[in-house]
């Protein structure tokens, strides 16, 4: 029972970042209708910028995370505009191949520059797991955490309760009558990729203190904010929110009663299944035609 | 004119193992033809049919491992008291299993994964890609997982008893994946030319219109998958016999995007542009090796997709096709006419 | 499929049908019939249900309730290319073709029900093969022909002018061989003289033995060419006769200018 509860507490930590991931992509897959193949390199670049400016600059750990964020922004701001402005109104094949481009090209870029060789990061926190009863849980998982919940809570004020939030959901229920009605479509698609991309360094800049920081980090987690965003239903950000906990949970029971080297193919194999009787995911917001 | 460069093209190809004599270049051409074979293949399905298949690996690496365990033979504990023995086959029986068993789960996924379309689909070829790489790294007693299935047993043609050929050594390789090349060329090209290609073609570009004039549009989606990965396992069958080793890293994501850019940056939708990209790509990484580490190459190749994309993006081969049409149309309803005058 | 149909046997007949799209009513209680080898408009102001009962009738749409039946049988759950097998088929309201192929492909791809050579034979080069694949093309040839578009055959679809399109489109159609053809505004955005060419190929059609089943806003077009129309209005009929009867019907004057004016 003991192992159970911590296989859920550990879920419930990893969920809060998988949902950042996913609620990024979740954004820009549903607002701008791109299969975004940068997702996990923001992902590896926000861990690689708490790094830079933890490890190597010295900074503050707190302040590390906050410029990784920023930077994070001015990444994704960078990426919509000189790869997917000009491409504005082209198929969803073509801008998907433009952003396998990118994948690998910064993919690479990170390896040249960081070198293949693992990093760490040094945290703040005591390393003293915290012990409550049967379960045990490190204090900057905590953090992250807790960090994780508030930057949800923070973008799902954003989108629902600003008036940015309000244009982002009106490009994604109908384009063309939002730009009819005073929206402007530009800014939207590049506020939103750059908001998603922020979201994913965030999730990188949280989990690269708690794991370590490879070049091809961004591979997996990629892969699952997919996951959570089928899972979820595109657009929506309570269904990748709770997309996340699921996928984490899947994950933790899987690899912890069944087999730990399948573990990211539980994710996979729940998406699977999923698709085949509900495609439009848990939490769809818009029915899909066909 | 096309017959003709066709025809002298693939004399030159069958002529150069009599002229090279840089084995490691041979090395070189045999494993860019088998990737091209996996380019054809992906092409039926990427170009021809439009659909975002992004786990295309998958088939390759299935038709590699079934080969390599049909051909070495395998145990299998199924339960505490019955194992599974499957004893070694002849090589040339094995490879066609693979192809078998690759085109098989190109049936079974397609049906699947065409429940859903656009970016679900792509998600979800990408997963099945993804699972089958974890199945191979992890399902040990089958697979060896990360220790490799090694001492795989060379092509060996003919018939036992009366007469054998063992390939051995580079040269009847070459021919080899040369004669299988051409072979893979010629089905995606009658295919593609006939009225399922037809089919294909047309639920690329408007599924509602030829849906309504009688086209069954899931089934040939099934037809293009099931050719496409049944190729793609011929390609995998023949790396596993060549290479003679083969390990779950056969099913990176990465190898399936070394396809997507053969086949996007040659020409999507057209014959001959896997065969283009799957050439460039495949030697390109040779000519650039003294000068660029791996990293570098590699954003290279992304830069270079997509300028592509932006810049020519029918692909190199249907680009010079258009050229190559426009400097020679001088009549009055040519198409470059009709172009200007919109 | 029938055998026999006498000229006022009733080719299509629409029973009942309802489409509700959550709270929206689109469609209600919508019953008529069209004959054999007539040329049946639908009309109604916008939002009538016309394409909706287009798009139930043709497979893309299913219905809340109600049947649709083509010569007897039920096409009730068919999908798209299986009501074209039976025989009917639909253009669309926007423009469609396979914009990325030529003039004679576009045709060509129509003619794919009439083909029946199996994958494995096309790999195999079979000589029957190779047979159908010339008569599928002379028969291409024909079409194109017959609609006065083979001096464009080799011209991308796209780079057509508009009418030449909508004159694609219509060949397509028929190159699947319907028994029941189903225009939706098939001349709207074509001028007056492309709209007379037009109505002239459709009459010709009929003479040839296919209905026709047209949605249409253009006034001259419908009662120049329609043996019978059809009034929608809030998805349900209102009135159906002769154009001429339908012109001076006032249910169908009010339903057009609006419950306030109308008023007597």
């Amino acid at each position: 029972m003991a192992e159970f509860l911590q296989h859920c507490l550990n879920a419930l930590i990893l969920g809060g970042t998988y949902a950042l991931l996913g609620i990024g992509l979740t954004l820009i897959f549903g607002i701008m209708k791109v299969v975004n193949f940068t997702h996990g390199e923001l992902y590896t670049f926000g861990a690689y910028m708490v790094f830079f400016f933890v490890m190597v600059l010295g900074v503050n750990f707190f302040v590390g995370i906050a410029a990784a964020m920023i930077l994070g922004i001015v990444l994704g701001a960078l990426i919509e505009f000189v790869l997917l402005r000009p491409l504005r109104g082209a198929s969803i094949d073509t801008t998907m191949l433009v952003m396998i481009g990118a994948w690998i090209a910064l993919q690479n870029l990170e390896q040249f520059t960081w070198s293949g060789i693992a990093k760490s990061i040094d945290h703040p926190f005591p390393v003293e797991p915290l012990v409550l009863g049967p379960v045990s849980v490190s204090w900057i998982r905590i953090f992250v955490f807790l960090f994780a919940l508030t930057l949800i809570a923070g973008t799902y004020f954003l989108i629902n309760r600003t008036k940015l939030g309000k244009a982002m959901r009106a490009t994604f229920q109908d384009r063309d009558t939002a730009a009819l009605m005073g929206v402007n479509i530009n800014h939207i698609c590049t506020a939103t990729f750059a908001l998603g991309s922020s979201l994913a360094a965030a999730a990188g800049a949280l989990l690269g203190p708690v794991f370590i920081v490879m070049p091809t980090m961004g591979d997996g987690a990629a892969l699952k904010a997919f996951a959570i965003v089928i899972l979820g239903g595109l657009g929506s950000i309570i269904g990748a929110t709770v997309g996340g906990f699921i996928l984490a949970l899947v994950e933790e029971l899987g690899a912890g009663y069944i087999s730990s080297g399948y573990r990211d193919a539980m994710g996979f194999g729940l998406i699977i299944i999923i698709l085949v009787y509900k495609p439009t995911g848990l939490f769809a917001l818009k029915e899909r035609i066909g | 004119m096309s017959r003709w460069f066709t025809v002298a093209w693939v004399a030159f190809l069958f002529s150069i193992p009599i002229w090279m004599t840089d084995l490691y270049f041979l090395h070189i051409l045999i494993t860019t033809g088998i990737f091209t074979i996996a380019a054809i293949s992906l092409n039926l399905l990427l170009g021809y049919a439009g659909q975002l298949s992004l786990g295309h690996v998958a088939f390759f690496g299935i038709g590699a491992y079934t080969s390599a365990l049909v051909s070495l033979g395998f145990d299998l504990e199924i339960s505490d008291s019955y194992t599974l023995v499957f004893d070694p086959q002849p090589v040339w029986l094995a490879f066609v299993s693979g192809i078998f068993v690759s085109g098989l789960f190109g049936w079974f996924i397609g049906k699947i994964a065409f429940k859903v379309r656009g970016a679900y689909f792509v998600i979800v070829t990408i997963s099945f890609a993804e699972v089958v790489r974890l199945i191979s790294l992890n399902w040990i007693d089958l697979t060896e997982g990360p220790m490799a299935l090694n001492n795989i047993p060379p092509f060996t043609l003919g018939v036992p008893g009366l007469w054998e050929q063992t390939f051995y050594q580079k040269i009847p390789n070459y021919y080899l994946v040369l004669v299988i090349t051409i072979i893979a060329y010629i089905i995606v090209r009658r295919l593609v030319l006939s009225r399922a290609g037809r089919a294909m073609i047309a639920l690329r570009e408007n599924e509602a219109l030829a849906s309504s004039v009688g086209i069954d549009v899931t089934r040939y989606l099934i037809l293009a998958t099931i050719v496409a990965s049944a190729i793609a396992g011929a390609a995998g069958g023949l790396y596993t016999h060549y290479i003679r080793i083969v390990d779950p890293d056969i099913f990176l994501f990465i190898y399936t995007v070394t396809m997507v850019i053969m086949v996007v940056t040659g020409g999507k939708g057209s014959l001959a542009g896997p065969v283009v990209g799957g050439i460039i790509f495949g030697i390109l990484p040779e000519l650039l090796r003294e000068v660029a580490s791996p990293e570098v190459q590699w954003i290279i190749y992304g830069v270079f997709m997509i300028a592509i994309v932006f810049f020519l993006p029918k692909g190199i081969v249907p680009a010079l096709t258009a050229w190559w049409a426009d400097r020679f149309k001088s009549d009055g309803h040519g198409s470059k006419a009709v172009r200007d005058s919109r | 499929m029938n055998t026999t149909a006498t000229d006022s046997a009733p080719i299509l007949s629409i029973e009942n049908m309802a489409v509700h799209f959550g709270g929206l009513v689109a469609v209600s209680g919508l019953n008529f019939v069209v004959h054999e080898k007539k040329i049946v408009s639908l009309i109604g102001p916008n939002g009538a249900g016309k394409t909706t009962a287009f798009n139930v009738i043709t497979g893309f749409l299913k219905p809340t309730e109600g049947t649709v039946r083509h010569r007897g049988t039920s096409l009730n759950g068919l999908r798209p290319n299986e009501i074209a097998e039976r025989g009917v088929v639909r253009t669309f309201q926007k423009t469609s073709v396979f914009d990325g192929s030529t003039v004679y492909d576009n045709v060509l791809t129509g003619l794919h029900l009439r083909g029946k050579s199996r994958s494995w034979e096309i790999l195999l080069n079979l000589s029957r093969v190779r047979t159908e694949e010339r008569r599928l093309r002379e028969t291409a040839t024909e079409i194109l022909d017959l609609v006065g578009l083979l001096g464009r055959s080799r011209e991308l679809a796209s780079d057509l002018p508009y009418g030449e399109q909508r004159l694609l489109e219509v060949a397509v159609a028929l190159s699947a061989e319907p028994s029941l053809l189903l225009l939706d505004e098939p001349v709207s955005g074509m001028n007056p003289s492309e709209t007379e060419n037009f109505m002239e190929f459709v009459s010709r059609i009929r003479d040839r033995g296919t209905t026709i089943l047209l949605v249409e806003h253009d006034m001259r077009m419908v009662m120049g060419v329609s043996d019978r129309v059809i009034v929608l209005n809030q998805g349900t009929v209102i009135a159906e006769g002769t154009p001429t009867e339908i012109q001076h019907n006032p249910e169908v004057i009010r339903a057009y200018l609006g419950r306030g004016s109308a008023d007597a």
